[in-house]
């Protein structure tokens, strides 16, 4: 028989755990000589999943098991609080997918079971928007705090139904300024409705799981899991089998702007050691032609203290992002109750602070923070554009390691300004991503539904522009 | 009173062995030995004795008190006299059969033997396509009869041996086509039957003959009946020793213009040596220095034999000794023996013995017993793994720089027992670190027990209780090691199987005669039980390093399935027999599975057949000595083999933390949705044959026509993920199957001294899938590594169609290029051609000169095509002969652009490897015709005249020489054997870095005493 709690519990991690690691290059952040392993930062397609994995791994999991859980919960008046946050976790899931690939299967997703349809069709993300967000509205008013909620079961909040509530408008706030692009006044609408409710502004209402240090793989944390054994287990900086390190461009950003995030990222190797030393630190070049560079130890890769122990936690939405997004908000006058500039100063703030959540190796001074905060304010006298390049910069080096997040505002805003790979054999003509794949299995498993997306939305590559990536 | 004496072919005088020689009224008996002489210990010296032999007209001689008696025995015009074995171990007289049954003899198993002895079926029998797979030995077989009958099920035949089911799983599953590690072939069950204990197996093709075995013999039986005791003086002792040696047979035609290297240099450091260790896109191979992946300089020259250089010969060495003995109530065999294996992959080892024991007895007129029990322990070591490059043994041979010789790589490991580079990318091994330092170990224990008792309770009356249980326990390990450089930490994978077959059979028998009339009847039910238990342990990161124990890993997760499976039926058959000229039976059962809902979990099947004697009925012409018509239609009922796919369940997922629950995603299901309603699936065959034999029986033929549909179909069929599931089961439409089999026998010259047989048998098999399930008209049956190829199964097409994409043509077929990329357009997935070979066939010649034999088999099947994922990887390295073009200064594209403008691309020589690796995206451009013509078996015997050998007391003795994949005479594949195929599951189509195929030869002696 189903348990929806036990069952909510695996949705979370696994909603959580699915991201595609290829746009840790994409972003620039780390990058690899072998072709298969950096096919994020070299835009090459070897052979693989990679770009499906999303698409992939969310139906049969997250997605499924969330339409068990509401399926579980539906019939009973009882659990109205657990339906509402499971229906809030379902929008999010969605929009992990649909970010990314644009029109998915939604409305008829996941009916395998209940309607036996195996075929289902791909509805266009402008609907999808739509109808995700109406679901975020409904599941707010469904909180009824008379009535229990999950318990331990629930891995973010316990729970906890007014921070669920902040979530919900949070990831509001977020799905409403994605909409800039393709309809500003929409997503003024939207900015403004989650605005007016209850938002994460504080480092204690930030959405995150946590994880365990052993055990099961499934409780420990997933990209720290995936780097560590992709390339970092052996710690001495040479015996990475997939040849990863981070890029030049991430690395040179923060020891240009004196970051005190640099030590805590990032170590080189000397002796066998890792060193934090900043003066050393050097990102490696994403041009390297699949040859494994002689001065290959010398280069920086992921701190083993902070960014690679499998009990740190994996943030979902951060007091950091939402003043990021508040930022925004302000630049564009949707928002007066503070000042871009300081929502920008607290965004950066609390995003230095968040790596305490790392341990020890992560806390960074207040003093250092303040120093840096000081050097790095809004010039709210430059021109729209400057100020969102300065915005959605800052985000880049302050959401890092979830590089979706920031993959997908530099989609919509330009922002940090990278400079593409010109990799000889790219498949983009040397540019960024606009999107991910589509499963290939999709063009034969469900033909007519996947065609007719193609035919509406454009070719399956990755420069297609979606619905959320046209002006 | 004993009496002895030489029985005799009255046409030629050749001496008769094997015929049976009884006291009549007595249950005294026994055989003539190789050179036609007997013995027989009468009770009176006024006894008659009857002499009887198979396809002649048997004898009555008083012994009147002589102590030698000759007889010679005619040969019986109207009976063409074969009794064959059919289901139920029941013996019945050829020209009765409404079915084509084709009986081999364990002879030919013997000699020129394959391990698995279900490959030696090869060529042999028309309409059975044997497919031997290249995984070592100890792997398994691939038998599909008159076609595959069901989309997705194994399609294999069942096994039977005496009479009662064995079980044929494969433990843990058969391997996939990208599975990762420890996706190796761990042998099937018929894997460990020992051919020496073989005395024939009869193929029963069509659901006729299949029908009592119920459900699962919708894909035909293959009835195998051991060696029993029998009658004689002392004890009879038979020994077989057999030695052969393997090579690998087929080399790759690789490039051997331009060496290892990349951007069209070659390595001059070692850094570039492994760098570039698999890549063949350096400079002109001239003889100049250069560095490999080993640090040190060689020759820039090609090396052609990294196969043979890497593969060792293989050796097989198999002895049986069988004890044979018995009185008039008790017979009894005994055999015992021992394979030991070594495989053309080093350090690949296989054993098996087996203890074998076979007793018959009478007690008093009424009841009779027999009993078969046997042991097999079966030993393999380090198995070949296939598909993905983790731990494949098979990478670095074929992949390596052609101007690098593998043994530079040797040992593959350094002081401290880690992994040595030779490329880069870790996730191709090393295969000498494979060899040495992966541990993979597997241990099958087999019981195989049989007991049936016979109570006569009328003359004409008899009901037999029969008890069969085929059990095995089967242990498998596999240590991936410390220091190995994808995953440095290890991991460790342990499978424990145990399963068991057991049968239960009542059956009742009636004989009678009235008038010209025969009539026989039987009734009976059975009831089988099949459990399936595993454990599977994963973990990894060994936290003592080279420690490899399942207690010394940081993570572990044990997965259980336990399956259970009960099958009800009683059943029941008429045989009506006219003046032995013509023949009905009918046949019925209903059969109760467990493995469905209630509400739709039983099915009832008929069959009928007849045959007419023509040649006994009607004067026929002079030339025709015997023709017979036969005709039956049979229906099977069938229902999934797996259980728990009716009912969606949930299952706990091991966590460490809070408690996780999912949707039931375990192997069975994988990942798949069940389904409450699914009903059985019927196959209905329908088949006509006519029996031949001209000119004195120096010619024959054999005729049928056959069609087989199957309705219904229960198939696990893969879905779109977004629907939730991977998979789905559903009963699905109709798949149809139709054919025709022909089998000549021609015996030119037939004298004392020299004879010439020669058998050719052929069939087509036409499979059409005739409908799927509503809004479904395409299924994906098996994907390759990185998705480059499909097999499906489409409305209106053959079973298993390979699906992939092309180049886009234009209307006057220019190459369609995209601009931006620079590349190709990829076309929409399309069929591009039948993944099983319609048309098989087989050719016997067979010579006989004095004491020499030579046996001479050539085997062809013709009409699919292999999708090679090895040619997609050695097109990326620079190995294929095709990368040749634009290596001296570049190659020049021209085609059109999508809007029919005519397009140019230059691609500088030192950016051909992205260009050409771009090719995966082009599924036929690495698809190939799979037909192929073997010299399969060769056997060269010697019969040692041992009468002249008086001093050591032998009964007989002969020595052979005996090859086996001698010769390809016809193939279309240039780096690849056809039938490179690496798993017995239903994904045929595929080749994908299996073992090369081998030759082997070797020698047979055969002494008994």
């Amino acid at each position: 028989t189903v348990s929806p709690d036990f069952v909510f519990t695996k949705a979370q991690y696994d909603a959580v755990g699915n991201v595609i690691t290829g746009l840790q290059g994409t972003m620039q952040y780390t990058t690899s000589y072998n072709d298969v392993a950096s096919w994020g930062s070299k835009y090459i397609f070897n052979q693989g999943t990679a770009p499906y994995t999303v698409f992939t791994n969310a139906y049969p999991n997250e997605i499924n098991e969330i339409g068990e859980v509401i399926r579980g919960l539906e019939k009973d008046p009882a659990q109205v609080n657990k339906l509402a946050i499971a229906k809030i976790w379902r929008v999010y899931s969605f929009s992990k997918i649909t970010d990314l690939y644009g029109d998915i299967p939604y409305s008829q997703a996941a009916l395998g079971y209940t309607k036996s349809i195996f075929k289902p069709t791909y509805d266009a993300q402008k609907d999808i928007y739509a109808d995700m967000l109406s679901e975020l509205e409904k599941a707010i008013a469904l909180f009824d705090p008379t009535k229990s909620s999950f318990g331990a079961a629930d891995l973010v909040y316990g729970g906890d139904t007014t921070k669920w509530k902040k979530f919900a408008y949070s990831l509001m706030l977020r799905m409403g300024m994605r909409m800039t692009k393709p309809d500003m006044a929409l997503a003024e609408t939207w900015v403004k409705k989650a605005i007016a409710g209850s938002l994460i502004t504080d480092d204690a209402d930030m959405a995150r799981i946590t994880y365990l240090s052993s055990g099961q793989i499934i409780n420990q944390n997933p990209l720290a899991y995936w780097m560590l054994n992709s390339d970092y287990l052996k710690a001495d900086g040479v015996s990475n089998p997939e040849g990863g390190k981070y890029y030049d461009t991430f690395i040179n950003y923060l020891k240009k702007t004196n970051d005190p995030r640099l030590p805590v990222l990032s170590v080189v190797y000397v002796n066998g050691k890792p060193s934090t030393d900043v003066s050393i630190q050097k990102g490696m070049p994403a041009n390297i032609p699949n040859t494994k560079p002689a001065d290959f130890v010398t280069y920086s890769e992921p701190n083993q203290n902070t960014i690679l122990k499998l009990n740190s936690p994996m943030l979902i939405l951060s007091n950091a992002e939402v003043n990021f997004y508040l930022a925004e908000a302000a630049v564009r006058g949707w928002y007066s109750a503070k000042s871009a500039a300081t929502l920008y100063d607290q965004a950066i703030k609390a995003a230095m602070r968040q790596w305490a959540l790392y341990g020890a190796d992560g806390v960074i001074p207040q003093a250092s923070i303040d120093t840096y905060a000081a050097a790095n304010v809004l010039i709210t006298s430059a021109t729209m554009a400057k100020q969102l390049e300065q915005i959605y910069t800052q985000f880049w080096v302050s959401i890092f390691p979830n590089s979706q997040e920031v993959f997908l505002n530099w989609r919509r805003t330009g922002y940090p300004a990278l400079i593409p790979n010109n990799y000889v054999g790219n498949i983009t003509g040397g540019k960024i991503f606009r999107r991910m794949l589509y499963p290939a299995t999709e063009e034969n498993l469900n033909k007519e539904n996947y065609n007719s997306a193609v035919s509406r939305q454009g070719e399956n590559n990755f420069l297609t522009p979606i619905w959320l990536d046209k002006q | 009173q004993t009496i002895s004496g030489k029985v005799t072919n009255a046409g030629d005088g050749a001496s008769l062995p094997g015929v049976t020689i009884v006291e009549k009224g007595s249950t005294k008996g026994t055989v003539t030995d190789s050179d036609g002489n007997y013995s027989i210990n009468l009770s009176s010296p006024q006894a008659t004795v009857i002499f009887s032999y198979i396809g002649f007209v048997a004898q009555e001689v008083s012994a009147a008190g002589r102590s030698t008696i000759n007889v010679s025995l005619k040969e019986d015009a109207t009976q063409l006299g074969e009794v064959v074995v059919t289901a139920l171990g029941i013996a019945k007289d050829k020209k009765a059969l409404g079915y084509s049954v084709t009986e081999v003899k364990g002879a030919e198993f013997t000699q020129a033997r394959e391990n698995n002895v279900a490959n030696a079926l090869s060529g042999k029998i028309a309409g059975v396509n044997a497919t031997g797979l290249s995984t070592g030995p100890g792997g398994s077989s691939r038998i599909i009869i008159r076609g595959n009958g069901s989309l997705t099920g194994d399609n294999q035949p069942l096994y039977v041996i005496n009479g009662m089911p064995i079980d044929n799983t494969v433990p843990g599953g058969s391997a996939t086509p990208n599975g990762g590690q420890g996706n190796v072939d761990r042998g099937d069950g018929i894997a460990g039957i020992n051919p020496d204990d073989i005395e024939s197996i009869s193929v029963l093709k069509g659901g006729t003959a299949a029908a009592l075995y119920g459900s699962r013999a919708a894909n035909g039986v293959i009835l195998i009946t051991t060696k029993k005791g029998k009658a004689q003086r002392g004890i009879g002792v038979e020994y077989n020793s057999t030695f052969t040696m393997e090579n690998a047979a087929v080399f790759p035609d690789w490039q051997y213009e331009y060496g290892q290297g990349d951007g069209a240099a070659k390595p001059t450091t070692q850094a570039q040596g492994i760098a570039w260790g698999r890549r063949s896109w350096g400079a002109k191979i001239d003889g100049s220095d250069f560095v490999a992946a080993d640090g040190l300089t060689h020759p820039y020259s090609a090396q052609k034999n990294n196969i043979k250089n890497f593969y060792q010969t293989g050796k097989t060495f198999t002895n049986t000794l069988a004890f044979t003995g018995g009185n008039e109530k008790v017979n009894y065999r005994f055999s015992v023996a021992d394979l030991d294996a070594k495989g053309i992959l080093p350090t690949n080892t296989y054993n098996r013995k087996t203890g074998n024991l076979n007793i018959n007895g009478a007690f008093g007129e009424k009841i009779a017993l027999e009993a078969l029990a046997q042991y097999t322990l079966e030993t393999g070591h380090n198995k070949t793994g296939a598909g993905d490059a983790l731990g494949n043994p098979n990478w670095t041979p074929y992949m390596i720089g052609n101007t690098s010789d593998i043994r530079w790589l040797s040992p593959g490991y350094d002081a401290s027992g880690n992994e040595i580079a030779w490329n880069d990318a870790d996730i191709a091994s090393n295969s000498y670190f494979v060899v040495n330092k992966y541990k993979q170990d597997d241990t099958k224990n087999r019981f195989i027990g049989q007991l049936g008792l016979t109570y006569k309770i009328l003359k004409n009356l008899s009901v037999k209780g029969t008890v069969s249980r085929d059990f095995y326990n089967y242990n498998y390990t596999y240590v991936l090691p410390t220091g190995t450089r994808y995953i440095p930490n290890g991991q460790y994978n342990q499978l424990k199987t145990d399963v068991s077959e057991t049968n239960t059979m009542l059956t009742a028998n009636y004989n009678t005669t009235f008038g010209h009339f025969g009539l026989s009847a039987l009734a009976g039910m059975n009831q089988r039980s099949f459990n399936y238990n595993q454990l599977n342990l994963f973990g990894s990161t060994f936290t003592i390093p080279y420690f490899y124990s399942s207690t010394n890993l940081a993570t572990t997760s044990t997965v259980p399935l336990n399956q259970h499976t009960r099958t009800n039926s009683v059943f029941g058959s008429v045989d009506l027999d006219y003046k032995g000229v013509a023949f009905l039976t009918m046949t019925g059962r209903q059969d109760w599975f467990s493995t469905l809902s209630p509400k739709n979990n039983t099915i009832f099947y008929p069959s009928v057949g007849g045959s007419f004697v023509l040649s006994q009925a009607i004067q026929l012409p002079r030339l025709i000595d015997y023709a017979k018509v036969r005709a039956s239609w049979a229906q099977v009922g069938g229902a999934t083999p797996d259980p728990y796919v009716v009912n969606l369940t949930y299952s706990m997922v091991p966590s460490s933390g809070q408690p996780l629950q999912n949707v039931t995603t375990n192997t069975v299901v994988n990942g798949g949705l069940t389904n409450s309603d699914l009903k059985p699936l019927t196959s209905t065959t329908f088949e006509v044959g006519v029996d031949l034999q001209f000119l004195n029986k120096r010619l024959g033929l054999d005729l049928t026509y056959y069609n087989r549909a199957t309705t219904n179909d229960i198939v696990q069929t893969s879905t779109s993920p977004t629907s939730g599931y991977n998979s789905v089961y559903l009963n699905v439409g109709k798949l149809n199957n139709r054919g025709i089999e022909a089998l000549v026998t021609v015996n030119p010259i037939r004298t004392s001294n020299f004879g010439w047989n020669l058998s050719y048998n052929v069939a087509y098999n036409d499979s059409k899938v005739i409908k799927l399930a509503d809004g479904i008209s395409s299924m994906q049956m098996a994907t390759s590594v990185g998705n480059w190829a499909y097999i499906n199964s489409i409305e209106g097409r053959s079973y298993g169609t390979i699906v992939g994409t092309t180049r886009v043509r234009d209307a006057n077929g220019n190459i369609v290029y995209d601009p931006t990329t620079g590349f190709a357009q990829k076309s929409a997935l399309q069929e591009l051609g039948k993944g099983v070979p319609p048309l098989t066939m087989g050719l016997t010649n067979e010579f006989r000169y004095k004491n020499f034999s030579l046996n001479i088999l050539l085997d062809g099947k013709f009409g699919n095509k292999v999708f090679s994922v090895m040619e997609v990887y050695a097109n990326r390295m620079g190995k294929l002969k095709r990368t040749l073009d634009g290596r001296e200064n570049g190659l020049t594209v021209t085609g059109v652009t999508a809007k029919g403008d005519v397009y140019t691309n230059k691609v500088a020589k030192e950016n051909l490897r992205t260009y050409y690796d771009n090719d995966k995206n082009y599924t036929d451009l690495f698809l190939h015709d799979g037909s192929f013509v073997k010299l399969r078996q060769v056997i060269f015997s010697y019969n040692i005249p041992v009468s002249t050998l008086k001093f050591v007391r032998l009964q007989s003795a002969s020595v052979s020489f005996v090859a086996r994949n001698l010769l390809t005479l016809y193939k279309q594949t240039d780096n690849f054997d056809p039938e490179q195929s690496f798993t017995n599951s239903s994904n045929q189509g595929f080749e994908s870095l299996g073992l090369p195929r081998t030759r082997s030869y070797g020698v047979n002696l055969i002494v008994k005493f």
